[in-house]
C-alpha cells in the first residue's frame, strides 16, 4: 500500500509562508493499494489537489472509481468535496463511507454542503459522478472493499465521535484514526485494539501536551497522547496529523522532537516517527 | 477612511508555495473610518472568509479581547468562500462585543438562520447559539441605502448564483465601492435557479433577461459612479469566462469597463482564482496596466494581496505598494500561537 499526505492541518486551512514546508490544507490522505484501488480518508481541502492530479488519468475520462472514507462531518474533514474536480465527471463512481446509521444521514451531510446558500452546486444530484452511501455506524464495523478490508473504530471528540478506520491488506495495515480526544485515562481497550501492531498509525496530534492542558473540551489528542497510543498498541511507524492552524513549520520540527523524546522514554524507541506534511508518501 | 485586505481569494482557501505573496485566503476586507482605537471609530468588515480568522486575532490585542469591541459585518453573500472565517472569529465569543451583521434578504428564510446552518451539528462543534456576542441582523433590499454611524452605505444587486449584493461606503469624502462576486451583465442571467447548460457568450438573450441584465448593470455603474477605489471580482480569464459563464465572476477587462464608465479613480483587481499563482496575477497586473496606459484611459490598477492597506482619508488612493517580493504576514505581528496562559475565570468561550 502506499500511503500519501494530501492535508495535514486540522480546522481550518491556514495558508501562509509560516505553513508553507508541512502544508496548510485540512485533512486528505489517500491510499493506493497493491492493485491499484484508491481509497480516500476525508476530503478536507487536500483532496482539491489530489483530485486535480486525478484528473489526468482515469477520472478525467469518466472511468474511475474511488472509496471516499469520512471520519467524522466537521467541516475541516468535509470542506474539499465541493471544489475535487472528479465529481463533476459524468461516470466516476465513488463509494462514501461515514459514521452514520442510514445512507439517508450520510447523503443528507453530502447534501448540507452544497446546499444553495452556500454552494452554487444547490444538491448532489447536479454532480455528473455517481455517489453509493456505505454507512458504517460507529465503532465494531468490517466491510470488504474490493480487497481490502476496512474495520472501525469510534473516539470521542468533544461533544462528538469520530470514526478511526484500519485499513488492512496483504497482512499489511494502515489506521487512520484523527480527531481523537481521549479521556484521563487514555484510549478505550477497544481502539487500542483496532491500532493494535499496525505498520502505520496516521493519529491526530493537533496539540503540544501544553496547548492541549488548555483545551482539553474541544476533544484533541497532543502529540504525547499519541505517542501514548503508538507504544501501548506496538504499532510499526506512527505520523503525527491534524497540527494546529497557529503551528508554524518551526513549532511542528519542534514537536517532532519532543516527541521522539518521548516515544524513546516510553519504551518506543522501535517505533518509527514522521511528522505528515503535504507530499509526504509512506509506502507499505 | 482605511481599507485593509484580510482575504483576497475565491472559491477555496488556498495555502502553498504559489500563494505566498497575495495570500491564500478568503474574502475578508475590513474598512475603518475615523479612528477605531477610539469609540469615535466606526468599523466594518466586508465578507468573513478564511482572511477573517486573522483580522479576529487582531482585534483580540484590543478593545474586542476587553468585550469592548463593535464592529458592523456586511456580506455580500453567503457562499463559503465569503463565510467561512466566522466561526473562527475569536471576538464571537468574547462577551461584551457587538456585532451588526448585513446581508441580502432571503425569500425562504430569515439571516440568522443561514448562518447559524454553517455552525450546526454535525458540521461544527459550537452552535452559533453559543457565540457571546451580541449578534443582530440586518436583511438588505438589493437596493438598500444606510447609514452606519457617520458612514453612508448603499447596495445594489449582482449578477451571481443565488444573488448577491455590491455596497458602497462613504465617509467625510472617501468613498470605496465593494463589487463581488459577479459575472459581466451581457451574457446571462443569473438568479436563484441552477443553471444546468449555459448560453454560449455571445448568444442572443431573452428580452426580459436583456432588460434586467441592463438595470443591474447600470446600477452597478451608478454604485461606483467617481469612487476613490473600485474593488471587484476579477476571478477569471476570458477562456475560463467562456467555459463558465454560469459561475457568476468577471474578468480583469469587465471590471476596467465599469470602472472607467463610473469615473472610478482606481481599480483593485480582487477575489482571484484559486489556481492563480503569484508569477500569474504578478503578469496579469502588468498586462492591464500596459493596456490602459496604452487607452489613454485615467484609471489606476493593482491587485489586491493580504496586508495591502489603503489609506483614501487624503484623496485618490496614494501611493499604493507594489505586492512585496518576498512573503510578508499580513498585518501587524501576530502571535503565531495563542499565549499560553491559563485560562482566567472571564475567560472567553473559545472559538475552535
Amino acid at each position: 500500500m502506499k500511503v500519501t499526505f494530501h492535508g495535514v492541518r486540522g480546522s481550518i486551512p491556514s495558508p501562509g509562508p509560516e505553513t508553507v514546508r508541512y502544508g496548510g490544507n485540512t485533512s486528505c490522505v489517500s491510499v493506493v493499494t497493491a492493485e491499484g484501488d484508491l481509497l480516500i480518508l476525508d476530503s478536507g481541502t487536500g483532496i482539491i489537489g489530489l483530485g486535480r492530479q486525478m484528473m489526468r488519468e482515469a477520472f478525467g475520462k469518466g472511468q474511475g472509481h474511488a472509496a471516499i472514507l469520512l471520519s467524522h462531518a466537521h467541516w475541516d474533514h468535509i470542506q474539499g468535496f465541493p471544489f475535487f474536480a472528479p465529481i463533476f465527471v459524468p461516470g466516476n463512481t465513488f463509494t462514501v463511507f461515514g459514521n452514520a446509521r442510514s445512507p439517508t444521514v450520510l447523503e443528507s451531510i453530502l447534501e448540507g454542503q452544497v446546499n444553495p446558500h452556500f454552494s452554487p452546486l444547490y444538491t448532489i444530484r447536479n454532480l455528473g459522478a455517481a455517489f453509493e452511501l456505505q454507512p458504517m455506524a460507529g465503532a465494531g464495523q468490517a466491510h470488504r472493499y474490493r480487497k481490502v478490508n476496512l474495520l472501525t473504530g469510534e473516539n470521542p471528540h468533544g461533544h462528538a465521535t469520530c470514526l478511526a478506520y484500519r485499513i488492512e491488506q496483504h497482512g499489511r495495515s494502515v489506521v487512520y484514526a484523527p480527531d481523537a480526544g481521549y479521556p484521563p485515562e487514555g484510549p478505550s481497550e477497544e481502539i487500542v485494539a483496532l491500532y493494535e501492531g499496525s505498520d502505520l498509525l496516521i493519529h491526530d496530534a493537533t496539540y503540544t501536551p501544553e496547548d492541549r492542558a488548555l483545551r482539553i473540551a474541544r476533544g484533541y489528542s497532543s502529540y504525547a497522547d499519541a505517542a501514548q497510543a503508538a507504544v501501548r498498541a506496538r504499532v510499526k511507524r506512527l505520523a503525527l496529523f491534524h497540527h494546529d492552524q497557529d503551528y508554524t513549520d518551526d513549532q511542528l520540527d519542534e514537536s517532532h522532537r519532543r516527541c521522539r523524546d518521548l516515544l524513546n522514554q516510553q519504551g518506543g524507541q522501535d517505533i518509527e516517527l514522521v511528522i505528515a506534511r503535504e507530499g509526504l508518501t509512506i509506502e507499505i | 477612511m482605511k481599507v485593509r485586505f484580510w482575504g483576497v481569494r475565491g472559491s477555496f482557501p488556498v495555502p502553498g508555495t504559489g500563494s505566498m505573496r497575495y495570500g491564500g485566503n478568503t474574502s475578508c476586507v475590513e474598512v475603518r473610518a475615523g479612528d477605531c482605537d477610539s469609540p469615535d471609530g466606526t468599523r466594518l468588515i466586508l465578507d468573513a472568509g478564511t482572511g477573517l480568522r486573522r483580522l479576529g486575532k487582531e482585534l483580540m490585542q484590543g478593545s474586542f479581547g476587553e468585550g469592548r469591541g463593535k464592529a458592523h459585518l456586511l456580506v455580500s453573500h453567503t457562499h463559503w468562500d465569503h463565510i467561512q472565517g466566522l466561526p473562527f472569529f475569536a471576538p464571537l465569543y468574547q462577551t461584551g462585543n457587538k456585532f451588526h451583521v448585513y446581508a441580502r434578504q432571503r425569500d425562504d428564510t430569515h439571516l440568522r438562520t443561514v448562518f447559524a446552518l454553517q455552525s450546526d451539528n454535525p458540521y461544527f462543534p459550537v452552535p452559533f447559539d453559543a457565540a457571546a456576542a451580541d449578534l443582530e441582523f440586518a436583511e438588505l433590499s438589493d437596493d438598500a441605502q444606510f447609514a452606519i454611524g457617520p458612514v453612508s452605505v448603499r447596495c445594489t444587486r449582482l449578477n451571481h448564483p443565488w444573488i448577491a449584493i455590491a455596497f458602497r461606503l462613504d465617509f467625510e469624502g472617501a468613498s470605496v465601492a465593494y463589487v463581488t462576486d459577479t459575472a459581466p451583465f451581457r451574457d446571462i442571467l443569473i438568479e436563484q435557479k441552477f443553471i444546468r447548460q449555459p448560453p454560449k457568450p455571445g448568444d442572443p438573450l431573452q428580452p426580459d433577461d436583456a432588460a434586467k441584465l441592463k438595470e443591474m448593470r447600470d446600477g452597478v455603474v451608478r454604485l461606483c459612479e467617481g469612487a476613490q477605489l473600485v474593488i471587484y471580482d476579477t476571478q477569471f480569464t476570458p477562456q475560463e469566462y467562456a467555459q463558465r459563464p454560469h459561475w457568476g465572476h468577471s474578468c480583469p477587462d469587465d471590471a476596467i469597463e465599469i470602472a472607467t464608465e463610473a469615473g472610478a479613480q482606481a481599480l483593485m483587481l480582487f477575489h482571484h482564482a484559486p489556481e492563480r499563482t503569484d508569477e500569474q496575477l504578478d503578469a496579469l497586473l502588468d498586462q492591464h496596466r500596459a493596456e490602459i496606459a496604452k487607452s489613454g484611459k485615467r484609471l489606476a490598477i493593482h491587485a489586491a494581496y493580504e496586508g495591502l492597506e489603503v489609506d483614501l482619508s487624503r484623496g485618490g488612493v496614494g501611493e499604493i505598494p507594489l505586492v512585496p517580493s518576498v512573503p510578508v504576514r499580513s498585518g501587524t505581528a501576530i502571535p503565531s500561537n495563542p499565549p499560553q496562559k491559563p485560562l482566567q475565570r472571564s475567560a472567553p468561550k473559545e472559538s475552535p
